[in-house]
C-alpha cells in the first residue's frame, strides 16, 4: 500500500510540475517538456529514495524507485497523446462547446473538418521536415518523409492493413 | 537487478506473440488480443516474481511494482507506436503521399479525404463506433454528446486547461 501511495505521489508531482512549466512556456512542446520533468527529477529521486519512502533504502531498492519514476512519466506521455492529438476527443468537445450540445455535421466539419486537419498537421510535417510546401500548394517528400512513407508502407504490408484513417 | 529480467522477456513474449497474432490470425481488431496479452504478461510476470521474490520487505514491493509498470509501458509504447504510425492521421497522409504521386498537392489531397458525401472519411471511420459505442447520439445529420462521451469531454477539456494544450485533436 505504501509503495502505491509514494508511486501516485510520484505521478501527481510530476503531472504538477508539467502543467506549471507548461503554463509559463506556452508554445513549448508538451512532450519535450515531459521528457525533461522525467529525466531531470530521476536523479532526484534516487537520491532522496529513503526520504520519500520514509525507510532506509539499499542502492538496488532506489534504482527500482528511480525506474518507477521514470516509468509514470512514460504513462503521463502516452496520457497526453489523448487530449493532445485525439480526433475523437476534440469532436466530442466541439460538440460539448456548441449551442445545446448539438451541432450538424456540416457544422461540426467547419469547426474541425479535413481542411483544418490535414492543414495543420500538412504544417506540423512540413516543421518536422518530412515535407515541403509550395507557393502553389504542391508537396514534395523530403528523405526524411521518403524515409517515414517507406518505413510505414512496410510496416502495413508487414501488420496486413490494408486501410486506415 | 536480475529481477528486472522478468519484464524484459514479458516484454519480448508481447512483441513476438502480437506479432504472431496479426501475422497468421489476421483478426479484424488486433487491440482486444494486444490488451489479453498485455495483461496475461501481467499476471504471469507477477507470479513468477512473487515465487522468486516473496514479497518481505519495501525492496520487494519496489521490484515488483517498477518491474510491472515498466513491462506494461513497454507494451504501451508498442501498441501505441503500432496504432500512432501506421494507422494514425501522419503515418496516413504519409503514406498516401508516398505511395500515390497524384496525391502530392494540399488541395487533391484534402479532396481526397473529404469525399464527395455528407460524412467526410476521418469522420466516416469513427462515427459509426461511436454512435454504437453509446458515445455520441446521432439524429439524421446532427449529432449530439451521451453522457459518456460528455464525461469525456470534460476530462479532455480539463486536460486543455491543466496542460495548456490549446484545442488539442492534433491541432496547433
Amino acid at each position: 500500500m505504501k509503495v502505491l501511495v509514494v508511486a501516485v505521489v510520484l505521478f501527481v508531482a510530476q503531472a504538477l510540475l508539467v502543467a506549471a512549466i507548461a503554463a509559463i512556456r506556452r508554445h513549448s512542446n508538451i512532450y519535450g517538456t515531459i521528457i525533461l520533468v522525467s529525466v531531470a527529477t530521476t536523479p532526484l529521486v534516487f537520491m532522496l529514495g529513503s526520504l520519500i519512502v520514509r525507510e532506509p533504502l539499499s542502492m538496488e531498492g532506489r534504482v527500482y524507485l528511480a525506474l518507477l519514476h521514470l516509468s509514470l512519466g512514460g504513462y503521463l506521455f502516452h496520457f497526453m497523446t489523448l487530449p493532445d492529438r485525439s480526433v475523437t476527443l476534440r469532436i466530442f468537445v466541439e460538440l460539448w462547446l456548441a449551442p445545446n450540445g448539438t451541432l450538424s455535421l456540416e457544422a461540426l466539419g467547419a469547426r474541425y473538418g479535413v481542411r483544418t486537419m490535414i492543414g495543420s498537421r500538412l504544417q506540423q510535417l512540413e516543421e518536422g521536415r518530412f515535407l515541403s510546401i509550395g507557393p502553389d500548394g504542391g508537396l514534395t517528400l523530403l528523405p526524411r518523409g521518403q524515409w517515414f512513407g517507406r518505413f510505414v508502407t512496410s510496416g502495413r504490408r508487414l501488420f496486413n492493413i490494408t486501410s486506415a484513417n | 537487478m536480475i529481477r528486472l529480467l522478468l519484464p524484459a522477456i514479458g516484454v519480448v513474449s508481447f512483441f513476438v506473440v502480437s506479432l504472431a497474432t496479426v501475422r497468421i490470425l489476421r483478426p479484424r481488431d488486433p487491440k482486444r488480443y494486444f490488451l489479453g496479452y498485455a495483461l496475461l504478461l501481467l499476471v504471469a510476470t507477477a507470479v513468477v516474481y512473487r515465487a522468486l521474490w516473496p514479497l518481505e520487505t519495501l525492496e520487494d514491493v519496489l521490484g515488483l511494482l517498477s518491474g510491472l509498470l515498466l513491462q506494461l509501458l513497454a507494451c504501451l509504447t508498442m501498441w501505441n507506436a503500432f496504432y500512432s504510425l501506421l494507422w494514425g492521421f501522419s503515418g496516413s497522409l504519409m503514406y498516401d503521399l508516398f505511395n500515390d504521386e497524384s496525391l502530392r498537392d494540399r488541395e487533391r489531397l484534402i479532396k481526397s479525404y473529404a469525399g464527395d458525401g455528407a460524412v467526410d472519411r476521418i469522420l466516416a471511420r469513427r462515427l459509426p463506433s461511436l454512435v454504437r459505442g453509446g458515445w455520441i447520439e446521432r439524429r439524421d445529420q446532427t449529432l449530439q454528446l451521451r453522457p459518456k462521451g460528455l464525461l469525456m469531454a470534460l476530462g479532455t477539456l480539463a486536460a486543455f486547461k491543466v496542460f495548456s494544450l490549446g484545442m488539442g485533436g492534433g491541432v496547433k
